[in-house]
């Protein structure tokens, strides 16, 4: 395979992987605010893609794996943008 | 180390927006001005990972194309939470392997991007907070944590790149909770050892994550 094709498909085999393999356990900042006891202070605003997954999705592993390909695209289009104004 | 909305205070959290959008339009001027200056600055040196401003970016009509692979990277790997103890997760943060591949400048743009990306489409840290989020982990994670590496990599790249992660980890954490004691979450004197510790196992994850994504790319480019 190409080896610039890997570098490009790189990211899509850590989502994948992601997906299925990613820890559910709380991160070290959520640790610290249960250690220090303000983890209730934290307000979650709902969003379409919260927390990495697709509300119309029963399936956990398809369902973080599109929403991690969004935002693949979505990076790729504010990059496309951000070249668009180049000059 | 994404800080959520509702703990920081209204005031520090809109002053460091401020202060972060000056610092981001000026990043990315830079990056502009760079793409159009890369095919004057190029040399031999500059094509080695590692030992460059620029990496291996080395035509105008690639750079920003590259820039969005780097972020699309760092993107997928933040997605990816690592157990490090007992019932606790870490993930990349990804400064230092930004910035050593694409410069200071470029390197807060493309930290910058992933945090904003993060935060409006998948609630992993507050819109209100993003200022906070970026100063800590694109600011001070990745720009300021390049002129660390810079100071040492001269003589060893891989205690640079220790040195440089750890840094990254730890100030970000030092910063978050500095943030957060000044909006009167926390008392600084007491969180802050079970802050530094907790990410303590973070810093040398990132220094391995860091070392194995530049090995991945530097193999991959050669």
């Amino acid at each position: 395979m190409n080896k610039k094709a890997i570098v490009v498909l790189f990211p899509i085999f850590i989502v994948f992987f992601a997906s299925l393999f990613s820890s559910k356990h709380p991160d070290t900042l959520e640790t610290f605010a249960v250690n220090q006891g303000f983890e209730k202070q934290a307000k979650e605003i709902v969003l379409i893609f919260n927390d990495y997954n697709l509300p119309f999705i029963n399936n956990q592993f398809l369902s973080s794996f599109c929403a991690g390909i969004i935002g693949l695209v979505l990076l790729y289009i504010l990059y496309k943008t951000i070249k668009f104004f180049e000059k | 180390m994404h800080i959520p909305d509702g703990l920081l205070n209204n005031n520090l959290a809109a002053g460091l927006l401020a202060g972060i959008s000056i610092i981001f339009s000026y990043c990315l001027r830079r990056v502009y001005k760079i793409t159009t200056t890369i095919p004057l600055t190029i040399s031999e040196n500059n094509k080695n990972i590692g030992v460059c401003t620029f990496g291996f970016f080395n035509t105008t009509n690639e750079y920003i194309q590259k820039l969005t692979i780097i972020a699309m990277w760092v993107f997928s790997s933040q997605m990816f939470n690592i157990p490090v103890q007992s019932k606790i997760s870490a993930h990349l943060i990804g400064g230092v392997f930004t910035a050593v591949i694409v410069g200071p400048f470029a390197g807060f743009l493309v930290i910058s991007s992933v945090l904003i990306i993060q935060s409006i489409f998948f609630s992993d840290g507050g819109v209100l907070a993003l200022g906070a989020n970026i100063f800590n982990m694109a600011f001070i994670g990745s720009f300021i944590s390049y002129y660390i590496y810079k100071a040492i990599v001269n003589k060893n790249y891989y205690l640079a790149i220790f040195v440089a992660s750890l840094f990254s980890v730890l100030s970000a954490a030092f910063f978050c909770l500095l943030e957060l004691s000044i909006s009167g979450v926390v008392y600084f004197s007491i969180s802050f050892k079970n802050m530094m510790y907790l990410h303590l196992l973070v810093a040398l994850l990132e220094t391995i994550i860091t070392l194995t994504l530049l090995w991945l790319l530097k193999f991959s480019y050669e």
